[in-house]
């Protein structure tokens, strides 16, 4: 299996671990690999990350982050191969496949929760159940036979005004693809969403008091639906860029439990934005880690340093645990509670 | 319109009535989807039937199935019971194996009951040490636990893989055809687990086992102590609290316990079925979220997590038996997460009473509040 | 008796500001809260619903703003028919509503509260000067980009007026609004109302305080389980009658002492010493309190909500950690936060949130009545229970303690307020405490169980046990008490004999005014 998977890898032209493990000319060099790899795996993390926020900033925990990247990752993987038109309409229509599906399988969450009153943390578990690793997108991905060859089209690096060999930051700002620039877009405006537009102000009064927001006459359940469907969209787009970019060939389980490092991420960002990304680059040097090393000949444990981001992340949120940071910044105040007016 | 009110109290016929409901919903949710990829669903139930339970030997394949999902199943049930998301069956399970496979290496040629005994206690206590992790950080430093023990279960798989594939330890086989393609050191023969033959079915240590630890967890929840401190900080914590139950402690408790269980259930993996560490196939089998969907489908009831534990077994048992180009993989758990989403979903047949109301009030916008409460529309 | 009728209210010429006709809103489980409740709000008038805990005065209310659609019945603003499907549409229609658990943010500022309830772009600066200006029009000052949570209770009150203000209401529902203030904050509430009045706005005003209706109010609706006892003019009817149309009965107007036996020199039960504890958020909570209980003895601790009450409480009862100074139950100093040691001292609680910390809401009331005994025999040997006897002893108890419920496997989350509060009292006095804790016994509570709970503590007191009761109703305090503390910013600052108090005094020294202390030492033990 690891056998084929190198073997196709091999055939891939420009595959993306031989992008990624070696620069051009003078940045050839480790903090610029390292960097180059930290925005590459942590882009995926970053984009479900910003949608879980997103999401719990209503006060609906989503729980099935990972099933939605997965069933992100299927649509993306299918619409890929089977669709039809040039190789950039191709991927656009796939990342617009994945946030489609990504966005349906959060409106089933949404359902649940907010319709039918099932607790938030077991609706969440079960979407990933469902949609997981053994569940829905391996039946759609061996239904389909994803797995029988790479992914044909996928997403480019771009060499932003031919700046892509400047030094260090040619790398880093001038050469990534489509979908990192999106992120970084997103960064921006789901700060100025947040904190400054009027919708945004209306979103966290629902999180954190949504009945003084029902009194004001905001409909709670209504911005809970959008924005938990939203946040699915952004799950999917994450989970998407794994066939697309990371790993062409399709496997069961493809995500590799980033859904949940994506929620860890956005307790350790403290519900904002500019701070998931900060987080979503760390885990993503740290997820790379192994890689990146092994490919410079450096001998270490893979087992051991692939269990690094794992590790850390339950040291960071044991800090942000703490009282200290408990009541400095908290999460949503109504996160995880039904809203229902209050009956007698 | 349609208007939902709470219900007062259950009838009893609502009881049977909603499951039973939400289940075939499931199953015809299934049958769609089928249809839907281009299989025929009633010639997939029926082979599912078969191969499940009726067909030749199906029972007792069926059984070493629903072994590992009983012991993750009531390590869920347990944690979940206090309302401790202890997500972390799966690692908790691998533990347990990495704990029995070295004592069943290492006791392997003494008395039978000496070595079961102790590959039992060895996955029980690294289970319990696992799982006492996550729990310690619950208790003492109010650190998530869904986050914890599912970062734990990577880390545990991890560890497992480099302990046979990464490393020369104790638990890898050097030997013989191990010194070319890695794998796990056996366990001597005199520690397999023993098992007892039905005439038409066999059943091995570890279901047996695990039944009698799911009546001894429903006399416990029932009428000790420990159970009814499990109930109250299970429904309110800041009442148990103020009530001077030790809060913290039977947090950490209950998670080592069901960290525990699920540990035991690691050793009948190697002491029933493998008779080695195989960190691969423990990783791919999944019995962590397949306990949690047979907890959450026995209703948290020790006793119920054993039958749903056989049908679930029977299903995933069908499942690999039948693995093949018409019979995709991913059906079996894709089957199990329909039946949860759709037996939480009927929860609210049971909870609510839903009422037509006349027409003159049906002027709301419906979708502004359908969580709106007593009366909402819906 | 002179009854308006409805034709009175338009006398002016202008329609009413509100008219509602045979608003009718029932329950599930067959609960009328409402019916057929006629009532008109003139425009300029404050207009106050009175009635007692329990007689839908809330859920009316609550139909007027949209959070509940009636079951019958109709509504006219300014004479014309409206419908609310959603607070939303009462808001547009100018209808304010200051609830009595206040609908704000709390991690936001003034200002941003202030701009929830409106449209378009966001304007900060701009909504911060209004919030300045109409402070200044109407005497509500508050810092506009003041977080929620640093305020004082009395504070965010007005930026509730404020946010309703500046929504451009015409019509103010106010829902309990003094329960929250001192006598002094309740004057300029009243101010504040009159100046809306005097610029054509109107104001429902709902209280079950006879007195404060007489203090504001133009005109009066009684309410009485769930139906209207007719409007009345204020000026003209006397407080007896108002009394009577309240609780359907003749009652004691007074807020005389609940009749008490005399033990003035028992022991010291509770002694506290220095105490001092943070808050939530870390805040200073707790400043060095003073206090001692003796035996057969009710203290009450009087003071504006969050003035410290809540955190006393929870570190006497072993639910907080402190920083420093002793508690003392019955003579065992108690170290560290808990509850167990308190219990086994002698203490008994009744907290402020009675069905979610005194009780687990979901287990059924044998269950609860067990929640601190079960430890022991009769009720377990060993690690087991013994069920039978915690229904034999539910069974006595709900008959002793008059728990009215279909049975003692009910759980307890379906009771009433006055039945939840009545199993609370039951398992906390049948472990025969030393010393009683009771934060807020009666809030919300009806009349009824409001005697019954009083009677309870008074029993207890002449018993021998020490009570120590914590309360935000003056009134409560005023009927219960041998001897009143007043607590302010964490501090006790006078403790005066109940025969020696004065509202007036009482009033400013929870407004932490102390000028008018002559030499009275801030000292637990007069």
């Amino acid at each position: 299996m690891i056998a084929a998977l190198t073997h196709l890898l091999a055939q891939v032209p420009d595959a993306p671990t031989t992008v990624l493990t070696s620069g051009r000319g003078i940045n050839d060099n480790l903090f610029v690999i390292i960097a180059i790899s930290a925005i590459f795996y942590g882009t995926p993390l970053l984009l479900a990350a910003l949608g879980e926020m997103l999401t719990e900033r209503s006060g609906i925990l989503n729980l099935g982050v990972e099933g939605m990247m997965l069933m992100g990752a299927v649509a993306a993987a299918w619409t890929s191969i089977h669709a039809s038109g040039p190789g950039w309409s191709v991927v656009l229509q796939a990342l617009v496949a994945s946030m489609v599906v990504g966005g349906l399988t959060a409106l089933l969450h949404a359902v649940l929760v907010i319709t039918f009153r099932v607790e938030q943390i077991v609706s969440g578990l079960a979407i990933t159940i469902l949609a997981g690793a053994a569940g829905l997108s391996s039946y759609l991905a061996s239904t389909w036979e994803l797995a029988s060859g790479p992914v044909p089209h996928r997403l480019d690096l771009l060499d932003v005004g031919g700046l892509a060999d400047t030094p260090v930051v040619g790398p880093l700002l001038f050469h990534q693809n489509v979908l990192t620039y999106f992120s970084w877009l997103l960064v921006g405006f789901l700060w100025w969403y947040l904190f400054r537009s009027r919708t945004g102000l209306h979103l966290r009064a629902v999180g954190e008091s949504p009945a003084t927001a029902d009194a004001m006459g905001i409909h709670v359940n209504r911005y809970r639906y959008v924005h938990t469907v939203i946040g699915g969209t952004l799950a999917g787009l994450g989970g998407a860029f794994f066939p697309l970019a990371i790993i062409p060939l399709w496997s069961d389980g493809v995500t590799g439990g980033r859904g949940w490092i994506a929620l860890a991420l956005v307790i350790f960002g403290f519900w904002r934005p500019e701070l998931i990304l900060a987080g979503a680059y760390l885990f993503g040097a740290f997820s790379s880690l192994s890689l990146t090393l092994q490919a410079r000949n450096v001998e270490v444990p893979t087992q051991l340093l692939d269990s690094l981001p794992y590790l850390m992340t339950i040291i960071v949120l044991v800090v942000v645990s703490t009282g200290w940071a408990r009541r400095r910044v908290g999460a949503p105040a109504a996160l995880g509670t039904a809203y229902e007016r209050e009956a007698r | 319109m349609i208007r939902l009110e709470r219900r007062v109290d259950q009838p009893r016929w609502l009881k049977v009535a909603v499951p039973a409901g939400s289940v075939l919903t499931a199953l015809l949710a299934g049958a769609v989807l089928l249809s839907l990829t281009g299989h025929d669903a009633m010639e997939t139930y029926q082979l599912l039937l078969e191969r499940g339970f009726t067909s030749q030997g199906a029972f007792t394949a069926t059984l070493t199935a629903a072994t590992p999902l009983l012991f993750t199943g009531l390590c869920a049930a347990v944690a979940f019971r206090m309302r401790v998301f202890n997500i972390g069956g799966e690692g908790q399970l691998i533990m347990g194996a990495v704990g029995a496979s070295a004592a069943g290496i290492a006791l392997g040629d003494g008395p039978v009951v000496i070595t079961v005994l102790g590959m039992i206690l060895a996955g029980a206590i690294c289970g319990a040490v696992w799982a006492g992790i996550a729990g310690a950080l619950k208790a003492w430093a109010n650190t998530n636990e869904i986050i914890t023990t599912l970062m734990l279960n990577y880390v545990a798989a991890n560890l497992a893989t480099y302990l046979v594939f990464g490393s020369k330890s104790y638990w890898r086989e050097l030997g013989g055809t191990g010194a070319m393609f890695p794998q796990g050191k056996p366990i001597a023969e005199g520690a397999h687990w023993p098992s007892v033959d039905f005439g038409n079915f066999t059943m091995g240590f570890g279901f047996f086992l695990g039944s009698v630890i799911a009546i001894g967890l429903f006399v416990v929840f029932r009428s000790t102590r420990f159970g009814f401190q499990v109930q109250v900080i299970g429904d309110e914590p800041r009442a148990a609290r103020y009530a001077g139950m030790r809060t913290k402690r039977a947090i950490f408790g209950l998670m080592a316990l069901s960290g525990a269980i699920a540990g035991i259930g690691g050793a009948s993996d190697v002491g029933d079925t493998r008779y080695v560490l195989d960190p691969k196939a423990l990783q791919q089998a999944g019995y962590g979220y397949a306990g949690i969907v047979v907890a959450a489908l026995a209703r948290l009831n020790p006793i119920a997590v054993v039958f749903v534990a056989i049908l679930m077994g029977g299903l995933s048992n069908a499942g690999r038996a039948l693995q093949g180009p018409d019979f995709p993989a991913g059906l079996v758990g894709t089957l199990q997460g329909l039946l949860l989403v759709f037996t939480l979903g009927g929860e609210l047949f049971a909870r609510y009473r839903i009422r037509r109301v006349a027409a003159e009030h049906a002027a709301a916008d419906p979708a502004d509040t359908p969580g709106g409460a007593p009366a909402v529309t819906a | 008796m002179p009854e308006t009728t409805t034709n009175d209210a338009s006398a002016g010429g202008r329609p009413p500001a509100l008219a509602a006709r045979r608003i009718t809103k029932r329950f599930p489980g067959g609960v009328v809260a409402n019916e057929a409740v006629d009532l008109d709000v003139a425009p300029g008038e404050i207009h106050a619903l009175l009635g007692e805990n329990g007689a839908g005065k809330s859920t009316l209310s609550n139909c007027f703003t949209g959070l509940y659609r009636p079951d019958e019945g109709t509504l006219a603003v300014d004479g014309v028919p409206v419908e609310f499907h959603s607070p939303g549409d009462a808001i547009v229609s100018g209808f304010g509503l200051v609830h009595q658990h206040f609908r704000l943010v709390e991690p936001f500022t003034v200002a941003e509260n202030v701009l929830l309830g409106e449209h378009g772009r966001i304007r900060r600066s701009e909504a911060e000067a209004r919030v300045a200006e109409l402070g200044d029009r109407y005497g509500l000052e508050v810092d506009p980009s003041a977080r929620i949570w640093q305020l004082s209770v009395g504070q965010q009150q007005r930026v509730e007026i404020i946010k309703a203000l500046s929504c451009e209401a015409k019509l103010l529902i106010l829902d309990e609004p003094t329960a929250v203030l001192t006598p002094q904050e309740a004057e300029s509430l009243f101010e504040v109302l009159r100046r809306m009045t005097a610029e054509g706005r109107s104001v429902i005003f709902i209280s079950h305080k006879l007195d404060e209706v007489r203090a504001v109010a133009d005109r009066v609706t009684v309410l009485r389980g769930g139906r209207s006892e007719g409007t009345h003019v204020v000026a003209g009817t006397a407080s007896r009658d108002l009394a009577r149309l309240m609780v359907g009965r003749d009652i004691d107007l007074g807020t005389g002492p609940v009749p008490r036996q005399q033990r003035p020199t028992a022991a010291v039960v509770l002694r506290v010493e220095d105490l001092r504890a943070t808050g939530d958020r870390g805040e200073t909570a707790l400043d060095g309190v003073t206090l001692d209980v003796r035996a057969h003895e009710v203290l009450g601790v009087c003071g504006v909500s969050g003035n410290g009450q809540r955190e006393l409480a929870e570190v006497i009862a072993g639910m907080r950690a402190r920083t420093a100074g002793t508690v003392e139950v019955a003579g065992t100093v108690l170290t560290g936060a808990d509850p167990r040691a308190a219990h086994t001292a002698g203490l008994g609680h009744i907290p402020e949130d009675r069905l979610h910390t005194g009780l687990s809401p979901s287990l059924s009331i044998e269950d609860n009545l067990a929640l601190t005994a079960y430890r022991r025999p009769p009720l377990s040997r060993g690690p087991f229970l013994r069920r039978t006897r915690f229904r034999a002893r539910a069974i006595e108890l709900m008959e002793r303690y008059d728990v009215r419920a279909p049975g003692p496997t009910t759980p307890t989350r379906v009771l009433s307020g006055g039945n939840v509060q009545k199993v609370l009292l039951a398992r906390e006095l049948s472990s025969d405490p030393k010393v009683l804790l009771a934060a807020s016994p009666t809030r919300g509570l009806d009349v009824g169980a409001i005697e019954t709970v009083r009677t309870l503590l008074a029993e207890a007191a002449d018993r021998g046990v020490g009570v120590l009761l914590l309360s935000e109703d003056l009134d409560e305090i005023l009927s219960l008490s041998d001897r009143i503390a007043v607590i302010y910013e964490g501090r006790i600052l006078a403790v005066v004999d109940r025969a020696d108090a004065d509202v007036e005094e009482l009033g400013l020294l929870m407004g932490g005014d102390v000028s008018h202390l002559s030499a009275t030492p801030a000292r637990g033990s007069a």
